[in-house]
């Protein structure tokens, strides 16, 4: 757009002096009363010095207008670039977020998964244990049969110990009632 | 909305349009992220995955407590257990005594 201004405005630049030198040539014919249809073509040959206004130029039929346009900042670049990097950079941060969620959730399910191991690892020696501890106990039942009947016997014996002490009881009397004979 | 930026704005300069356009399309792309971020429910679905793992956390130390009370239990009746080993290995002469005794 500005190469067309640019172009436009050399077309303006000829035509006005196509028209100047119009004006020179034909000074005289114009005379004093046309002077007056002068001055507005040539107001109107020489527009205002306004590179921004668009106008209308004609040139072999062909009418061209120029479109308004301003200056380019020379640091449009730097500031296009800086805009996307910083795009950039917030997109990453929303999407970052919600991705350190996921890792942080990985790493309770991975702290988890180990405590579980540790679990199951004490479960395991439990389990060892007290299959041995069943073992043991199953050899020593021979040991807890004679253990009962050790009581048994204990307590026959104690029943007999009962008994010779009656009847020691019962010798004593009847000696001491042969002693008093 | 692509047509309402397409109707020609009268009065306002290129520059303006441009800074325009490019607000909207900036707006356009954090809108789409954040519509793909609530579309995937990972917000909800992380949520209630965090909520189950507080309330599994407390069971998890409990049964680990109990699982380590365990272990020692079993430690003592191996005591246990050895002590009895080495005190049943004297039933025997017991009995015979006994025997002795009751004949």
């Amino acid at each position: 757009m500005a190469a067309i201004g640019d172009e436009a405005s050399a077309m303006d630049n000829s035509a006005r002096a196509s028209a100047a030198q119009s004006a020179a040539l034909n000074p005289a014919s114009s005379g004093g009363g046309s002077s007056h249809v002068e001055a507005p073509e040539e107001a109107a040959a020489t527009p205002p010095v306004a590179p921004k206004k668009p106008h209308t130029n004609s040139d072999g039929g062909v009418e061209t207008a120029e479109e308004a346009v301003e200056p380019a900042e020379p640091d449009i670049n730097e500031l296009c670039t800086d805009m996307f990097e910083k795009m950039a950079i917030f997109l990453q941060g929303e999407l970052t977020a919600t991705c350190e969620d996921y890792r942080l959730l990985e790493n309770m399910n991975k702290l988890t998964s180990l405590k579980y191991m540790e679990m199951k690892d004490i479960s395991i020696n439990i389990s060892r244990n007290l299959q041995d501890l069943n073992n043991k106990y199953a050899s020593l039942q021979p040991y807890l049969d004679q253990i009962n009947q050790i009581e048994e016997q204990v307590s026959s014996l104690e029943q007999a110990a009962y008994k010779l002490d009656g009847y020691s009881k019962k010798l004593e009397a009847r000696f001491k009632k042969l002693e008093k004979r | 909305m692509a047509s309402v930026d397409s109707q020609p704005r009268f009065g306002q300069s290129v520059k303006g349009l441009l800074s325009d356009k490019v607000g909207s399309c900036s707006g356009d792309v954090i809108a789409l992220t954040r519509q793909v971020l609530k579309g995937s429910r990972s917000q909800e679905l992380l949520g209630q995955a965090a909520r189950n793992m507080v309330i599994q956390e407390d069971t998890i130390l409990h049964s680990e407590d109990s699982l380590r009370k365990m272990s020692i239990i079993t430690t003592h009746l191996q005591y246990q257990q050895e002590a009895i080993q080495k005190n049943v290995e004297h039933s025997k002469n017991l009995q015979d005594q006994l025997r002795h005794l009751l004949k």
